[in-house]
């Protein structure tokens, strides 16, 4: 196992000064469900880290903010405070409940998910989600901060383009709307402590017509990187939902995911499974039997 | 690298001692305080027997930091029964209801049915299977666990 | 109907309370790794990363430079570094499997023990490996191990080289199997196979070892299943004589088989350390350590090939059953016994051949699991029988009824039935109670769906009760009276926490007539009772309870012969009650406690202990054809589960499963079921998403986060079915559970799934990639 030193900030000003101090040597800790795990598995990525600057109690960054346009969530929030707020399950049920999804009851009482967007495992039940609703983070370092796409974020499994003196601050997402579809859905091999084979967030907005008018469909854990596909969103705007589109539109994402990550030995697996978890997951949020 | 004042609260009791930064509330609860009814079965949180409540929730303290439990409240199995040392009707339950095998899940399983039960005093066989969901048993199959919470519910209400 | 509850006993067929519960359930029950002691050190072991390589050089020089690390050890250092059972407390010169020990250490603290670890230098010359069963039979195969043998006349031959471990081959020859083919109207053969399963109790392996100088004794407390076998590893690693070593079981959170061979190497690495320190030494495995060096269930290939008359009555069949051993190994030769002895299944075939042995491989050694090879044969025989079923057109149902064995019938081993068998009861009860043919017939009409389908199948099997012809299930127990009538009672066989202290606590009340509170149970010390062999085989109530129940009733009449002299009658006038005796008809009753009993003879010199050896009948077969009586008597189970198939996912939801078991007698009805909803949970784990996949020794799951087994979301609705009969075999009546309760439920939902499905399943554990393509895609991944 790794060892480290502690630091607990008080403010947020004074971790900037600590990330400043200590300029890659330091990692931010908040809830530490993913980072104690790759201390004590003395993670390569981790070799040269001294010190860990706990913010999980820092006020500035546990919140739920919500206006007129849009939501902002702090990175400091537990996956426990995010599914019972009620105004995320009036307007982004879906992330609630892949939050709700997280490992197990203790782990979403610590959990943060400013720490999830940071590990950026490929497997992560709130990455489709925020995806889909386009989310950016602020980050925020010593010398300033920086809004960047939640999807530009991700460099690859586990890789973000954090800089070592940087720590996300929040993550913010227009709102959609509250009487559209949204639906999340997981496969894992049991139904609780699972991590996700595949996942999809899915959101189905229609028109008084009862065509598309807004979609957003992001599969997890089965592209390098977690982002909308455009491609099989365009093929059910304009359109009424309906099942066989569905299942078009899956096979869809399914080919955009052999074309990004190639074949692999997983490949005859997810290709078939993720067209059908794309095909539930708007027939869930169209309302489509 | 300099130790760590610690000082907080352990069912009910204030504590104090010295730890290393990098040293977790589980070893730090069993070695310097002697709690080893919080027991360890897997150090990544995936099986929660080392389930204790830190300010008000439950939580896996193989992934807490000790520093972290700095002013904090704890408790611990050993922390469940009443003053007077006779069981708390959760235990009381476990025990009638034949939920209890090899044991080493048990007091995990207490921890989180007490805190359940804190929170909803009548829940339903879902909300308790949800609320153990984090406590792995390899023994049991969990079904007489489900049976001895309904029935601490039922004794705690009267 | 022969369910539970007919007989008449004090003290058995009672929901007694758990007499260990209140303990674990308060936190105050202390297991190995609990303990703390003065001085005490820390310790760990340097492990392998190669398969199959020589050790080329160790340098421990840095290590041992370090301060506060006290000893670093390498097979060089220690008077013997291959145990006595084929596993080595250290390597010496080549490494057979990834994970394989290498180096101890033993330091002031956790940190630096780790440092400790870090800094051993060891130069390795890789080899060529061979991991699977097929590889390991190949002819020019890289040789495991110098004994292994090879093939000839497709057997195990002892004058040829290969990776076959010979001791572990038994050929099974009733009647002419060739005669038997000739006349059948149908033959069938097929293939199955399992994977690697690991144990997965949540307490890991743990133990302190501390020399007591002056009585030149080292004593481990340790989380043993079997303490007189972990016993042997401690005399053995430091060569001190057995009266000088002495294990005290802790507190056992689970072991299902697994902690046997590690838990032996553990306690004689830390006695090692212990010695060349002088300080006591602690030594725990982590969860990975765990997976990569204790045992693993034994993966298993399997053939059969069965000829039936038109009538459905099966007259021949033939298999091969063979298991991967892994690099070292002491328990195929054992397992492979039983393996033989139920190779043909619970039914009544007239002509069998079966051929069962392991295979050296460089993997981590295959051992003890719950069943012992049976969940593993019960799934691949009870697919097949219904693929036999239908291929040829009969009821899946009837085929069983058929063809099981009933009272009289001969089983594999030409071994005769003289016990009471409700087979057939047993059938008809579950087939009723599960609504089994309304709910068949519904299912079926999901059977069109692309999306979700559901299933339903019901399995038979039968277990021989104990030890067998495996090895004498003999048993030793001391029950001690004191003169405050309490009971002190001493067992060799162990609590694991499967309940074996309530089950004897209430055997002992059986027998001495008193009330179970006043019996104290004292946990396994070797230095207080004889080896009374190993807690496994789902011996303790059916067989290692003899010697209870027989001490018992001494006791029990020793006290009376006191009580009647206080009462002024005979011995057969007095009869006992809420711990009282009294004059049988008296009025008013004529009585006098049992303490007053207890004090007297305390007082006047009389024996107030009672010792007894029980052995069982002979019992015998040999090797080469496993003919002979087996068992002493078997238990038979009946498991039905209903699955729903996710078509699109390949998930498979258990949607309830129902388990019927005969135990004979049922002690307590609340540890039965308990054993019984806990096998489901297992058994759905080893059916559905249980495996370790192991690529040329590569473990790819090293914790729970990959691992998969059930949470409370996903075990299925549970219905335990506890049948009683007349049995003269076991303890009051009592036969096997333990085991019984677990082994045929991943048959049941494999067989639920291939209802569901239409597909057979020839490969366990079915999960999302089995299930959906038919094929696991671990030999794909890199």
């Amino acid at each position: 196992m790794i060892r480290f030193d502690y630091k607990k900030p008080d403010s947020l000003g004074d971790c900037l000064d600590l990330l400043d101090f200590y300029q890659g040597k330091a990692r931010i800790f908040a809830g530490g469900t993913d980072l104690l795990v790759e201390f004590r598995a003395d993670d390569k990525k981790l070799r040269d880290v001294e010190v860990v600057i706990d913010i999980s109690k820092l006020p500035e960054l546990a919140f739920i903010k919500s206006d007129e346009e849009s939501i902002t969530i702090g990175a400091g929030t537990t996956f426990a405070e995010i599914l019972n707020d009620t105004v995320l399950l009036k307007f982004a049920p879906f992330f609630s409940e892949a939050c709700r999804t997280v490992g197990s009851p203790q782990i979403r009482n610590t959990g943060t998910i400013g720490g999830s967007i940071g590990t950026a495992s490929p497997a992560s039940d709130p990455g489709p989600p925020l995806v889909a609703m386009d989310s950016f983070l602020t980050l925020v370092s010593p010398n300033g901060r920086r809004e960047v796409l939640l999807c530009d974020f991700m460099e690859g499994a586990y890789r973000t383009i954090i800089k070592p003196d940087e720590l996300i601050v929040s993550v913010k997402f227009r709102k959609l709307n509250p009487d559209a579809g949204f639906s999340f859905v997981k496969l894992g091999r049991r139904k609780a402590l699972a991590i996700a084979r595949m996942n999809v967030a899915a959101y189905v907005e229609t028109g008084v017509d009862g065509t598309v008018k807004d979609v957003r469909i992001v599969p997890g854990s089965c592209m390098p990187i977690t982002r909308r596909i455009e491609e099989a969103e365009n093929m059910l705007l304009g359109e009424k939902p309906n099942y066989e589109l569905h299942a078009a539109i899956g096979k869809k994402v399914s080919e955009k995911m052999v074309e990004a990550s190639g074949r692999r030995w997983s490949t005859p697996y997810k290709e078939p499974v993720i067209a059908t978890l794309v095909k539930r997951a708007l027939n869930q949020a169209a309302g489509v039997e | 690298m300099v130790k760590i004042k610690l000082k907080m609260t352990v069912n009910n009791k204030n504590v104090e001692t010295e730890i290393e930064p990098y040293a977790r509330l589980l070893d730090v609860l069993r070695d310097k305080f002697g709690f080893t009814g919080v027991k360890e079965g897997c150090g990544i949180g995936e099986c929660g027997a080392c389930t204790i409540i830190m300010n008000g929730k439950k939580v896996n303290s193989c992934l807490i930091l000790a520093a972290q439990a700095q002013g904090s409240e704890i408790l611990t199995i050993e922390g469940i029964e009443n003053p007077d040392g006779s069981m708390h009707p959760v235990q009381e339950a476990f025990l009638e209801k034949g939920a209890v095998q090899c044991g080493f899940c048990t007091p995990g399983m207490v921890i989180s049915s007490y805190q359940l039960l804190n929170e909803n005093p009548d829940p339903s066989d879902n909300e308790i299977k949800e609320a153990i969901s984090g406590n792995l048993c390899r023994c049991t199959g969990y079904k007489q666990i489900i049976n001895a919470v309904h029935m601490a519910a039922d004794n705690m209400k009267k | 109907m022969p369910l539970m509850g007919k007989k008449n006993y004090r003290h058995l067929n009672k929901r007694v309370n758990r007499v260990d519960a209140a303990d674990k359930i308060t936190g105050r029950a202390v297991y190995a790794a609990d303990i703390s002691l003065p001085g005490m050190l820390f310790s760990g072991c340097l492990r392998s990363n190669y398969a199959h390589a020589e050790i080329v050089e160790i340098d421990t020089a840095k290590a041992k430079a370090i301060k506060g690390v006290h000893a670093v050890l390498i097979a060089g250092d220690v008077p013997k570094s291959q145990s006595w059972a084929d596993y080595p407390f250290l390597c010496d010169g080549r490494v057979k499997y990834i994970g394989e020990t290498i180096a101890i250490v033993a330091a002031e603290t956790e940190t630096l023990v780790e440092d400790a670890i870090k800094a051993i230098e060891v130069k390795y010359r890789e080899l060529d490996g061979v991991f699977t069963i097929e590889d390991a039979l190949e002819e020019n195969a890289v040789q495991v191990r110098e004994k292994g043998v090879g093939l000839k006349d497709g057997v195990p031959c002892k004058n040829t080289k290969g990776n076959i471990f010979y001791d572990s081959y038994y050929a099974l020859r009733k009647g002419d199997v060739e005669k038997g083919f000739e006349e059948s109207d149908f033959i069938l053969e097929r293939e199955y196979r399992t994977s690697y399963v690991e144990h997965s109790y949540i307490e890991r392996e743990a133990c302190v070892v501390v020399k007591d100088q002056s009585a030149g004794l080292v004593t481990a407390y340790a989380s043993a299943q079997n303490p007189f076998f972990t016993r042997r590893y401690l005399a053995d690693a430091i060569q001190a004589p057995i009266n000088k070593c002495r294990i005290v079981q802790k507190t056992l959170g689970g072991s299902f088989g697994g902690k046997e061979e590690l838990v032996g190497l553990i306690v004689g690495r830390a006695a090692l350390l212990a010695v060349a320190t002088d300080r006591p030494v602690k030594m725990v495995m982590t969860r990975e350590e765990s997976f990569l060096e204790s045992a693993k269930r034994h993966p298993f290939v399997f053939k059969y090939k069965a000829g039936l008359k038109k009538n459905g009555q099966i007259v021949a069949w033939e298999g091969s059953q063979v298991a991967n051993s892994g690099a070292y190994n002491n328990q195929t030769q054992y397992l492979a016994c039983r393996a033989a002895i139920h190779s043909a299944g619970v039914y009544n075939i007239p002509h069998i051949k079966t051929d069962t042995y392991g295979v050296f491989t460089n993997n981590i050694h295959s051992g003890a699991m719950r069943g012992y090879s049976s969940p593993q044969i019960i799934f691949a025989q009870e697919q097949f029988i219904n693929e036999i079923a239908k291929e040829f057109g009969f009821d899946e149902i009837e085929l069983r009824k058929q063809n099981i064995l009933k009272q009289g019938n001969l089983t594999a081993t030409s071994q005769k039935l003289t016990e009471e068998t409700i087979t057939l009861e047993m059938v008809d009860h579950m087939v009723k109670r599960t609504e089994y043919f309304r709910k068949k017939k519904e299912y079926a009409g999901t059977h069109g769906s692309e999306e979700k389908r559901k299933g339903i199948a019901l399995v038979t099997c039968y277990r021989g009760c104990g030890y067998g012809a495996e090895t004498p299930d003999a048993g030793a127990a001391l029950v001690t009276a004191i003169e405050d009538g309490t009971v002190l009672i001493n067992s060799g066989l162990a609590e694991n926490g499967q309940g074996l202290k309530t089950a004897y606590t209430q055997i002992a009340a059986e027998g001495i007539g008193c009330t179970p509170d006043v019996i104290n149970f004292v946990g396994v010390d070797t230095h207080s009772i004889p080896d009374s062999g190993m807690t496994v085989a789902s011996r303790g109530t059916v067989m290692g309870a003899q010697s209870m129940r027989k001490a018992a009733i001494e006791l029990g009449d020793m006290l009376r012969v006191t009580a009647a002299q206080q009462l002024g009658v005979k011995p057969e006038e007095v009869d006992i009650e809420n711990n009282e005796y009294y004059v049988i008809g008296s009025k008013p009753l004529k009585k006098t406690s049992m303490a007053n009993v207890c004090n007297t003879r305390l007082w006047t010199g009389k024996s107030m202990a009672a010792f007894n050896w029980s052995e069982p009948e002979d019992l015998g077969i040999d090797h080469l054809t496993s003919q002979g009586d087996a068992f002493p008597t078997y238990s038979y189970g009946v498991v039905v589960a209903e699955v729903e198939v996710d078509m699109e996912t390949g998930f498979v939801d258990v949607l309830k499963v129902s388990s019927g078991h005969d135990v004979g007698t049922c002690v307590n009805p609340d540890t039965v079921e308990g054993q019984i909803y806990g096998g489901i949970a297992m058994g759905q784990g080893f059916g559905v998403t249980e495996e370790v996949p192991v690529n040329k020794g590569v473990l790819s799951s090293l914790n729970f986060d990959s691992y998969i087994f059930p949470t409370s979301i996903d075990v299925p609705e549970m219905d335990a079915v506890i049948f009683e009969c007349e049995d003269s075999a076991g303890t009051y009546g009592a036969k096997s559970l333990g085991e019984p309760a677990t082994e045929a439920v991943g048959a049941a939902i494999a067989a639920a799934v291939a209802d569901a499905t239409g597909k057979p399943v020839r490969e366990l554990p079915c999960n999302l990639e089995r299930t959906f393509l038919g094929r696991s895609l671990e030999k794909e991944r890199r």
